[in-house]
């Protein structure tokens, strides 16, 4: 009786510890998320969706151009990140590993070692080397929403790289045995067979890759620069995102700084906003996977 | 199969959704461009980009200067990185910048040995004074809301020689003000800022007996007090603390208490039309181009309603410029901030001195601007 006491005593007490520590960490979390929209809520208005900073010198102005830049920025990375990193994770899942060559098994083990690396890899670090990259090839005045992209591209590689290739190492084997079975060429089985099979990891995989790279700064401070109005030439000219919004309205305030203040915080309102958006839309289509399963 | 329809229309629904965002959008405070090539007042307009750096002081009046000139031109883009004076004069002669906004001019021997990438060998340089304005000593004390210091106790006081504001020194100075016993938290800039330059320019000269650090842009090391960044860094930092004191731009101190600084036994705050009759008081420097106008400020008026901590600060442009386009650019830009229009609106906004108030000095500032090729 007595020991069973004690033992009950003791789990209840471990389960009380281990339910603080959670809602520990979700003291941070909510102070942010009630700092941010309460503060961010005076400016969140038409006019923040409309209208850039051009011309713009106390009060009024929005985003627009910062959101734009985002999402230029944001899809040219994906676009150029996303097959490298599938690309990488098939070779490694479907070729390398069961390769018998000592010398693919050694590239194999340098790919994923040199990606661990690049996965630690902080952005700043990323920013600055395509600075220097900039520095030497262009000038060092240059700045362009692409080299922000490139920029990007080095940061979001590895982690699209290494949760594509988990999700794709799920693929069950019997499906690669009945289409290799059937006769169908390997190439053909990782497009037809393994691609659809593992798509709506990929897909979570993409938009947990798009939510890591959508609130970087450094890099973008770096390469991108800021300016007050639109461009959609990702190639041509200084291209503004939100963080960096954030932070120039923050850093580089004019006169009559509150309004400085207020289009930052509705600027990371809305980032904010955006972020929890692409996480829910990866725990949907995560949730519709296991589901039909 | 019916699960991958789900993906793919989610995916669908997204891209129609990015695509319609970003072709329905042009920002409704922006013109077109397609607009007539002449501007209200006559002059020909210009297109292009134009990126400037420089002093972080400059920000708010680059900000008003950059919105008047854009608003005029709806085909040009002026950026301004505020990254400080050093990284801008640093960023202009790798060519990284058109022009540098600076509270420090260059040295006559940094313009010799020089190689100013964007300009045309040779050449030399046009700096001109387009933002001068008081620097505020600007204090965090609950119910104190006039403060006078002069030059030797502020140097004290940012010496560590003062660390209570009930201090004889300070009271002295402060009859019929109640000063708290509190310690004085001294707050510094951790950057290299031409704001700490002017500071400890005017410490030096105005009180060399206790200031003998000398004039330094970077905060001597062997003092003490707390160190912030940026003149936003700094304001925060008084703001936090009760008894800090600091010194920043006063465009930059509304809100914060802003010491009287006592000249010739006239208590002067720091306000436009004083730091004018500092400016007035001083000479510009001798042994420079016609168009390298720059100041040597004199910190100890002889007019005891100047206020003599002031900065003054420069855009420095090529007398040359190599690239026929960034020549008009910059030509276009300058004439638009040293106009009447351009100084009255960074007064308006920043608190600066407008160069029109000076008949002598505008028209020198004029002809440095016009002379850019």
């Amino acid at each position: 009786m007595r020991i069973a006491r004690k033992r009950r005593i003791a789990d209840r007490g471990f389960t009380i510890a281990l339910a603080c520590c959670g809602l520990l960490a979700l003291i941070p979390l909510i102070s942010v998320v009630w700092t941010t929209a309460s503060r961010g809520l005076r400016r969140l208005d038409w006019d923040f969706f409309t209208q850039s900073m051009r011309g713009i010198t106390g009060a009024g102005g929005g985003a627009l151009h910062a959101i734009t830049g985002t999402l230029l920025i944001t899809f040219a990375a994906t676009l150029i990140a996303v097959p490298i990193a599938i690309g990488t994770a098939l070779w490694l899942v479907e070729y390398a590993a069961g390769s018998t060559s000592p010398v693919i098994r050694a590239l194999a083990r340098t790919v994923r070692a040199v990606i661990d690396v690049m996965a630690g890899i902080p952005s700043i670090v990323a920013g600055l080397f395509m600075y220097a990259v900039i520095a030497v090839t262009v000038g060092p005045g240059y700045r362009s929403g692409l080299a922000g992209a490139m920029a990007l591209v080095i940061i979001m590689v590895p982690v699209v790289e290494r949760s594509g290739e988990e999700v794709l190492a799920r693929v069950p084997s019997e499906l690669h045995e009945a289409a290799l079975a059937l006769g169908v060429p390997k190439w053909r089985m990782i497009l037809k067979v393994v691609l659809p099979t593992a798509l709506p990891g990929l897909v979570s995989t993409l938009l947990l890759g798009v939510s890591r790279i959508i609130g970087e700064t450094a890099p973008l401070l770096l390469v991108a620069g800021f300016t007050d109005s639109m461009n959609y030439d990702l190639t041509d000219g200084r291209m503004v995102s939100l963080p960096v919004y954030v932070y120039s309205q923050w850093q580089n305030k004019g006169v009559d700084a509150a309004a400085y203040d207020d289009r930052a915080w509705t600027a990371a309102l809305v980032l904010l906003a955006g972020v929890v958006l692409l996480h829910g839309l990866a725990r949907l289509v995560v949730r519709r996977r296991n589901q039909t399963r | 199969m019916k699960y991958d329809k789900s993906v793919k229309s989610l995916l669908a629904v997204i891209a129609v959704a990015a695509s319609l965002l970003l072709t329905a959008c042009s920002a409704s405070n922006e013109t077109p461009n397609g607009t007539p090539p002449v501007s209200d007042t006559g002059t020909p307009k210009v297109s292009g980009t134009l990126n400037l750096g420089g002093s972080s002081a400059q920000t708010a009046a680059q900000t008003t200067w950059r919105a008047g000139f854009q608003d005029a031109n709806a085909a040009a883009n002026v950026n301004y990185d505020p990254v400080g004076s050093g990284a801008g004069r640093t960023g202009f002669a790798d060519g990284a910048y058109a022009m540098a906004g600076t509270d420090d001019a260059f040295k006559i021997s940094d313009i010799a040995s020089s190689d100013f990438k964007l300009c045309v060998a040779g050449t030399g340089i046009v700096e001109l004074p387009v933002y001068i304005s008081p620097i505020a000593v600007a204090y965090n004390l609950p119910g104190v809301t006039n403060l006078n210091l002069d030059a030797a106790t502020t140097a004290g006081i940012f010496a560590g020689a003062i660390t209570k504001w009930n201090d004889p020194a300070i009271v002295a100075l402060n009859a019929g003000t109640t000063l708290p016993e509190l310690t004085i938290t001294a707050v510094h800039r951790s950057d290299k800022s031409g704001t700490t330059g002017n500071f400890t320019d005017y410490l030096s000269d105005a009180a060399a007996s206790v200031w003998t650090f000398g004039r330094s842009e970077t905060w001597p090391e062997s003092l003490g007090g707390e160190a912030a960044e940026k003149t936003q860094g700094m304001r925060q930092a008084i703001e936090a603390a009760n008894g800090a004191i600091g010194y920043l731009d006063a465009s930059q101190a509304s809100g914060l208490g802003m010491a009287r600084l006592m000249v010739r036994g006239n208590a002067v705050a720091p306000v436009a039309e004083a730091a004018a009759k500092a400016l007035a008081g001083s000479q510009l420097e001798p042994g420079r181009d016609d168009a390298d106008l720059v100041f040597d400020i004199n910190r100890v008026p002889t007019d005891a309603s100047a206020y003599p901590l002031i900065m003054v600060s420069y855009l420095v442009a090529c007398q040359q410029y190599q690239d026929g386009t960034t020549a008009e650019l910059v030509k276009a830009y300058v004439s638009h901030v040293v106009s009447r229009e351009g100084q009255a609106a960074a007064a308006g906004d920043a608190g600066s001195v407008s160069l029109w108030e000076d008949a002598a000095l505008q028209r020198r500032v004029g002809e440095a601007a016009a002379s850019i090729r």
